[in-house]
């Protein structure tokens, strides 16, 4: 039954139009070269048309706060791909990563996204239309004095999860949980999304597979960066669009100040998806190796684990955050992104799946013949 | 099935019998027809739907009143239509003009058709079709339109099918043409079937708006039917797998079958079972819009034995062996919760998903997507039946308390265990200080332990001392 979305935290100050979309862990993934066929993109009708070379969706001046990060550069690279802009620019307190080559006219300054002035100085050299960050109140006073039309926000969406109750078919009204509630903020949304697909490779490596915790029928979402990013630009240019209409939006169609969930619309199960990644991996085995250890279970073992670790004095490699966590619900409805912003995911998750574990072994031999 | 046996598969399945037991005690219909005020033409109606359905007859004979003859009438016109295409006896250009002209031969009173090959199982229904033209006349002018509306659009495909030579010899080519195959022997059925529920006011006439939902319960059926009766169907040379998923896997059709290319067939029905499942949330929308219990019956029970059904066949290497089938048991037990509510139908659709979700194997180049369409199917209901609310979240979150951290665990149990040493090592230490003899008892233990040894080795040197 389609539910009405109500407008969470309208957050909006103009003049800068606001949009905040909310991720969910991503894969990583590095010069993919997917050419979409459809994208639908006006945020009142959401009509169909084809991102033809000539008729790519203009975006103006764009701007990507941490456009040297592991999202950031994606933004980058489908701004590039799919829009056309009269200039791009990025801001990074480090711009050596995950550069462009100088031939894609990519500007690259250096600035703390909390120094105000810094900012504002930045900001009326590039002069951006759009902004895509990953900061803070600094930035909106720097959109804000400089005239910048659209601001997308980039949040995760850990600030609707604790870590250990489900969050079943949840959607833009669910709360969001802050402070003493959240558990591992930081870990969850920026490491572990990296790491977590190196770790589960070296578990099919260490001949670990055999072993499910729970019944295996709790649903979870995964995204592929290259989708997150695609939502990035549709909202923003559905902001773009949103200030240059000379009528405000109806309720069930604006998009500033509203928040966004993006995922890859295709929950699976926990267990099912960490078995795509080792057969991916070059895993040759089914589940008849499989034994299944009842959560109860798990818990006790996690729970002597910490116990034995903390006797000895060391973080624990197991635990029961770890047991909690695969046995978790965590999936989203993600219709309000779908309506308004005309999203749908560019990668399958099949397909996210396959390029993620390749890029990962890649790194893993760069990295090796680097030592 | 011998009797034996079927004892012997009771005794092992006792809840397929309490199944079967249950139906056929407690099924209340909601509406009976009533034999006794039917006219003999009427009552010659049911006793070719009985003749000609097994599966159908029963819903068909418990559905509103409004709507009983029309429905058992359109079904034997369909049936009739199905005859004269099955029947191989009939020359192409005998059968093409019947087939086209149908829906006008049903309005000649007295017409009757006994050229069906004597081995056809239902020439008996075309040789007394004049009962049914009879009655035909007397069914309501709407009703009547739809029905015949729908028999023109099915006969002048059948016609195009039988004309079809390629379909008839090679098979079904892409993907597209197998659904189009569907919408014609299934989808025509589910769009003259939702027309006459929407006429007669017993469905949301917002399902004519959304025909797309029609068409993908006509789809569902069918494409289980297909993937099920793929061993029989190849008997019988007939290949309604299309090409497009079965060229990936074998090269050629008859490859299939082979049992050393089992793994592959089995990856290739995997493939075709996905692509029927991705019906199966149209289908729970579908069945949200009807308004009557007996339609809801008539519509939801197929749709029940179909996803139980692609469970079955689901990495099942017997479909490329014999016919399966269902068990009479889960038939019942089937039947028992698709004669209840919405939430009810959720419920099997939920449980079956995670039946396939349970054999789908990681080898399977289709496993993640099957996956995702089980997710699918689940995520669904929860939009049509939430589990949770946002603001009991949100009120939940308030009252939670903080919890203690790993170690704070580890030194409360730490403590607890050294309170439990402490207290013992007080009561040994009183009862000490009151006079208890604890060196007895280490002595005790002592002999019990060490006495042995001791003892024999007492006898061993006696044994020695007595020689001496």
């Amino acid at each position: 039954m389609p539910r009405y979305i109500e407008p969470q935290e309208a957050i909006s100050t103009p003049p800068v139009q606001l949009v905040r979309t909310t991720t969910h862990r991503q894969l990583p993934i590095l010069n993919a070269s997917h050419h979409p066929q459809t994208s639908p993109i006006t945020p009142t009708k959401p009509t169909t048309f084809t991102m033809a070379s000539e008729k790519k969706p203009s975006l103006g001046s764009a701007m990507v706060i941490g456009g040297c990060g592991f999202l950031g550069h994606h933004v980058v690279r489908l701004l590039l791909r799919d829009y056309t802009t009269t200039s791009i620019s990025v801001i990074d307190l480090r711009c050596t990563r995950n550069r462009r080559p100088e031939s894609d006219g990519v500007k690259y300054y250096e600035a703390d996204i909390t120094d105000a002035d810094k900012l504002i100085s930045v900001f009326s050299e590039a002069r951006p239309d759009v902004v895509n960050v990953d900061g803070t109140a600094a930035v909106i006073k720097a959109c804000q004095t400089t005239g910048v039309k659209a601001l997308v926000y980039t949040s995760s969406a850990s600030v609707m999860s604790d870590n250990k109750s489900d969050l079943i078919n949840a959607d833009e009204r669910w709360p969001t949980v802050r402070g003493e509630n959240q558990t591992e903020y930081y870990s969850e949304t920026k490491v572990c999304d990296t790491m977590v697909l190196y770790h589960m490779i070296n578990i099919y490596r260490q001949g670990r597979t055999g072993v499910q915790v729970g019944n295996n029928n709790n649903l979870f979402d995964f995204t592929y960066v290259e989708n997150v990013a695609h939502g990035h630009l549709l909202a923003a240019r559905a902001l773009l669009l949103t200030s240059q209409s000379s009528t405000i939006p109806l309720d069930h169609e604006r998009v500033d100040g509203e928040a966004f969930l993006v995922t890859n619309d295709s929950p699976v199960y926990f267990w099912d998806f960490c078995r795509a990644i080792w057969a991916a991996a070059g895993s040759p085995l089914g589940t008849d190796h499989v034994r299944v250890l009842p959560r109860g279970v798990g818990m006790v073992l996690g729970f002597l684990s910490e116990c034995f670790f903390a006797a000895i004095g060391k973080p624990p490699t197991f635990n029961r955050q770890r047991i909690v966590y695969s046995c978790m619900t965590r999936y989203y409805d993600i219709s309000k992104a779908k309506k308004r912003l005309g999203y749908k995911p560019l990668i399958s998750l099949d397909e996210g799946v396959r390029r993620s574990v390749k890029w990962t072994l890649e790194q893993e031999k760069v990295n090796a013949e680097k030592k | 099935m011998g009797a034996a046996q079927q004892i012997a598969y009771f005794l092992l399945h006792p809840n397929e019998l309490r199944s079967i037991v249950q139906w056929k005690v407690w099924h209340e219909p909601v509406h009976r027809r009533d034999a006794s005020k039917e006219t003999p033409t009427e009552k010659s109606c049911f006793h070719y739907l009985k003749l000609t359905s097994r599966s159908f007859s029963a819903v068909i004979q418990e559905l509103n009143p409004e709507l009983l003859m029309p429905i058992c009438l359109f079904y034997l016109v369909l049936r009739g239509l199905d005859t004269i295409e099955d029947d191989m006896t009939l020359d192409i250009k005998e059968k093409e003009p019947l087939l086209r002209d149908f829906h006008n031969i049903m309005e000649q009173d007295g017409w009757t058709f006994d050229k069906s090959g004597p081995n056809e199982k239902d020439r008996e229904l075309l040789v007394h079709f004049d009962d049914i033209i009879f009655e035909l006349k007397k069914v309501k002018k709407p009703y009547y339109a739809i029905i015949k509306d729908i028999t023109e659009k099915m006969g002048n495909g059948m016609a195009d099918y039988a004309l079809n030579a390629e379909h008839n010899n090679v098979g079904v080519g892409t993907i597209k043409e197998y659904e189009l195959y569907c919408h014609y022997v299934a989808g025509l059925v589910g769009e003259g079937l939702t027309r006459l529920f929407v006429e007669s006011n017993l469905a949301n006439p917002q399902l004519l708006v959304r025909m797309d939902l029609t068409e993908s319960m006509g789809q569902f059926l069918q494409k289980v039917n297909i993937i099920r009766d793929v061993h029989e169907d190849w008997l019988d040379k007939r290949r309604f797998w299309p090409r497009e998923i079965w060229s990936k896997y074998v090269d050629n059709w008859d490859d299939l079958f082979a049992p050393a290319n089992r793994e592959k067939a089995l990856q290739c029905s995997s493939e075709m079972v996905l692509n029927g499942l991705k019906h199966a949330e149209e289908c729970l929308f579908y069945m949200a819009g009807i308004r009557d219990q007996s339609v809801f019956n008539f519509v939801a029970i197929p749709q029940s034995m179909a996803i139980a059904t692609l469970d079955l066949v689901f990495r099942n290497p017997a479909i490329f062996e014999r016919n399966i089938k269902i068990t009479k048991g889960d038939a019942c037990q089937l039947m028992i919760e698709s004669t209840q509510n919405l939430r009810v139908v959720c419920d099997v659709f939920r449980k079956y998903a995670r039946r396939i979700h349970k054999k789908n194997d990681p080898r399977d180049p289709n496993f993640l997507a099957i996956s995702a369409q089980c997710g699918k199917i689940e995520q669904f209901i929860e939009t049509i039946f939430p589990t949770q609310d946002p603001n009991k979240v949100r009120a939940g979150l308030k009252q939670e308390e903080p919890k203690m951290d790993g170690l704070e665990t580890f030194y409360l149990v730490l403590s607890a265990f050294a309170t439990f040493v402490l207290i013992g090592v007080m009561m040994v230490g009183i009862a000490w200080y009151f006079g208890a003899r604890f060196d007895q008892v280490f002595k005790g233990i002592d002999t019990k332990l060490a006495g042995t040894v001791t003892s024999s080795v007492a006898a061993v040197t006696s044994v020695v001392h007595e020689e001496l």
